[in-house]
């Protein structure tokens, strides 16, 4: 996970602290690093970064803060989330008593312990996704924020060291009516939500889902989510009601990565690596995205599109969760409390306009309803509702309590039945195995016992994905409660057979060798390569190649258009190749429709079109239109005529031997004025040349006249022999 | 393809012709590559055959092709090198 890479933060820190104007980081630097002398800006950097890493120096620039801003920093701390809105520390800051919200932000922006998200998460001109517009001052930065808004983050390595800090929040189970009976504490197992997660990625899969230009869902896929019997299902151990809780899944999944936004659409993305790391670890990303989540709140539900600044949940929920980790380890405390408690002190709540409609009771709604199932609250009903604590993995991830085993001992937890069918008992189900399942069969039930189903496109899938047809066999076999089944084994090996039948390539990278022996050769030295024919091998990774081996001859980009390497010989059918500048759609090509020849040049290879030749490539679906695109593209040439007529043989009308009477006449002038004249315009059937017209025998005699009547005198007739 | 060879001596530098960004269909066997080849739709992608095994795709037709493998049933692994 990135937020336990320190060469991420110091690598962030770097580029947020050179997009600061020389006055400003001299300003920040000033309190950060305390430099002596007036040292180079790029000194000034590294050794802002530096000083971060030092731990000893961070709690000295802690010592030296006020108490509100090391708060904000412990807040930070507690939650492990470091990006914040800057809005919810204001909120976070007032709610704990302070009178200055923005204050204590202002004052750790200063400090250099706090840095504004100028991170587009693209890249931008400069190549690492920062903007070159270099910020000024702090107060220019909080009136335009750019684009990212007015997000905040704290590295882990400075917000840890200030968690000690006291917040001042109070034990609220004080305050708490005791009463008689209450009933056990229920803890869930922690898979509902990556279930959950876990069957809208495979849905997602199987169709994305289609975005309006504000963010919402079109008509069909928002359908689609409100019907689908899995996400739209409540748990089996439902405590209350979830508002718009498959859209609830979608904000989650977001947010996880799960799914992922292109080109209007959701697309399914990867599988959390967390999963594989176990259930404490996927939990814990659950946690941090809990306290980013803005597409869906427990008043509202679903609120697509709406932004993100101006939500108060996120804090809301910290302080839900702080107060709770405020309770001594075995209390409980209704969330009516809780919420009370914050609607006093988080301004959202107490401004005086709110309207009645956002006055309506929440928190019960997130700790039963989303908290719970994410193993982060403990319930327990009593006589006047549910009471809730935070489980071992709550308090841990709020510093309250060491990191709990959360994992299932591996055990035989799948009953793999002859009909395809896997039901999966959820008290052996891990997060990684539940992730290698969703790629392998699709979840058809959840529950206490979740039913799924392997089929042909699921087994692809998983295959796709990496797996293999071993794998998916060792995972069945190693959580089996029985013995695989024969037919379920032979339908595995069936589908992956399949799929193994026939391999694309979209953008290979191919080595042409001018004999096998060089190919023999280049692999006796280590090429890296698949061989494809005696002369061709295809190479995974273009820069495994040592060039040092080999001799470039050519090299050939086939994304880039066709390259012109044929001549055309004067006869029009025979077409004479450049072997260094040719390619290999070339080689494929031509034998299609021409014939090679023998006798070829060094350096060039010779084909002719024959009658034979041009059939074949007929036969084959050659057209005219394509055989003309291919000489402009490969010659640079129209087709030639005796090409065309070759091509075209057998479908234009078939060539005839006539008889005609022909008038020639002295110029073509005359012969334009006798094809123009009306007396001797309808007397000439036909031209056939500059001074040749042919001329019905029916019509000599007349014609004779009319020639006569205009001067002229038509000679005798010359008889054929 | 290359002009006539002369075979490079023990340690030389190998002559070599480097394809980049092709687009190739590679089949279990000869049978399998007849098939796909007499598929009309297929062949209108298929630019022609380098080996028995191996056909060429025309540029830019990858995806068609992709889709029509899996109209006629087939599951093709796509390897992107």
């Amino acid at each position: 996970m990135y937020l336990a890479d320190p060469a991420f933060w110091t690598e962030l820190q770097r580029h947020t602290l050179n997009c600061y104007d020389e006055a400003l980081l001299r300003q920040v630097a000033a309190r950060l690093v305390k430099p002596r002398n007036q040292w180079p800006v790029e000194d000034l950097i590294e050794r802002g970064v530096a000083t971060l890493e030092n731990p000893a120096v961070i709690d000295r620039r802690l010592h030296d803060l006020t108490p509100p801003a090391r708060r904000v920093l412990a807040l930070i701390g507690l939650s492990r989330q470091p990006y914040w809105q800057l809005g919810n520390l204001v909120e976070l800051t007032l709610a704990l008593g302070h009178d200055d919200g923005l204050q204590p932000v202002l004052e750790l922006l200063e400090a250099g312990l706090m840095y504004p998200s100028l991170h587009r998460g693209s890249d931008t001109g400069n190549g690492n996704g920062f903007s070159d517009r270099k910020i000024k001052s702090f107060e220019q930065w909080l009136a335009a924020p750019g684009p990212m808004g007015l997000r905040v983050f704290a590295p882990p390595t400075i917000a840890s060291r200030a968690i000690g800090e006291d917040l001042g929040l109070p034990d609220l189970s004080a305050e708490e009516p005791q009463i008689a009976t209450l009933h056990p504490i229920q803890e869930a197992d922690g898979l509902e939500w990556l279930l959950r997660l876990a069957v809208l990625w495979q849905q997602v899969h199987a169709a994305p889902l289609r975005r309006t230009l504000n963010g919402d869902f079109f008509k069909r896929d928002l359908e689609r989510l409100q019907q689908d019997p899995l996400l739209s299902a409540a748990p089996a151990d439902r405590l209350t009601d979830v508002p718009d809780l498959p859209f609830l899944t979608v904000a989650l999944a977001e947010l996880q990565g799960v799914v992922v936004q292109s080109d209007g659409e959701l697309r399914a993305g990867p599988l959390p690596a967390s999963w594989d790391n176990g259930l404490t670890n996927a939990l814990e990303t659950l946690w941090l995205d809990l306290l980013r989540l803005s597409a869906w709140t427990p008043l509202d539900g679903w609120r697509a599109g709406e932004s993100a600044a101006g939500n108060p949940f996120p804090s809301a929920y910290l302080l839900a969760f702080l107060l709770l980790a405020r309770l001594p380890e075995d209390a409980t405390v209704r969330p009516e409390t809780l919420e009370r408690w914050i609607v006093t002190q988080h301004p959202y709540w107490t401004n005086e306009s709110l309207r009645p409609s956002r006055q309506k009771p929440w928190l019960e709604t997130f700790l039963l309803g989303v908290a719970y199932p994410a193993r982060l609250v403990q319930a327990r009903r009593g006589e006047d509702g549910w009471r809730v604590r935070l489980t071992p993995l709550g308090r841990w991830l709020l510093g309250a309590g060491d990191a709990p085993n959360l994992e299932a001992v591996p055990t035989q937890t799948l009953l793999v039945q002859p009909n395809l069918q896997i039901l999966a008992y959820r008290q052996g189900l891990t997060s990684s195995l539940a992730a290698r399942l969703t790629q392998f069969a699709s979840w058809e039930t959840l529950g206490a016992a979740c039913m799924l189903q392997l089929q042909p496109e699921t087994v692809y899938r998983a295959l796709e994905a990496g797996q293999s047809f071993e794998g998916i066999r060792l995972t069945l076999e190693q959580h089996g409660t029985r013995a695989l089944p024969p037919a379920v084994l032979d339908s595995l090996r069936t589908w992956a057979n399949k799929r193994d039948r026939i391999t694309v390539y979209p953008s290979a990278t191919l080595l042409e060798f001018t004999s096998a022996e060089d190919l023999n050769d280049a692999l006796a030295r280590g090429l890296k390569a698949e061989r494809l024919s005696d002369r061709l091998a295809a190479v995974a990774n273009e820069g495994d190649i040592e060039y040092r081996l080999f001799r470039l001859a050519g090299t050939r980009d086939y994304a880039l258009p066709p390259e012109k390497c044929v001549s055309v010989e004067a006869d029009g059918v025979t077409i004479s190749i450049d072997l260094a500048r040719s390619d290999l759609l070339l080689e494929t090509e031509v034998p299609r429709f021409a014939e090679r020849l023998d006798h070829s040049a060094s350096g060039r290879r010779q084909y002719r079109l024959t009658p034979a030749s041009l059939s074949a490539g007929r036969s084959m679906g050659l057209t005219l239109a394509t055989l003309e695109t291919w000489f402009h593209q490969r010659a640079g040439q129209p087709l030639p005529a005796a090409a065309r007529m070759l091509m075209t043989a057998g479908q234009v009308e078939a060539p005839r031997l006539q008889h005609h009477l022909i008038l020639h006449v002295a110029s073509e002038e005359l012969a334009d004025g006798l094809e123009q004249w009306p007396q001797t315009r309808e007397l000439i059937e036909q031209r056939l040349g500059p001074t040749a017209l042919v001329v019905a025998e029916e019509n000599v005699t007349v014609l004779t006249e009319r020639l006569h009547a205009a001067g002229f005198v038509l000679t005798k007739r010359v008889e054929r022999d | 393809m290359l002009n006539d060879p002369i075979r490079p001596a023990g340690g030389a530098r190998i002559p070599v012709k480097l394809h980049r960004r092709v687009c190739l269909v590679q089949t279990e066997d000869g049978v399998l590559a007849e098939e796909l080849m007499a598929r009309k739709k297929l062949a209108q992608d298929i630019v022609g055959r380098l080996t028995e095994c191996v056909l060429l795709v025309r540029p830019g037709r990858v995806e068609s092709v992709v889709q029509e493998l899996q109209k006629m049933g087939h599951t093709p692994q796509v390897r992107s090198s």
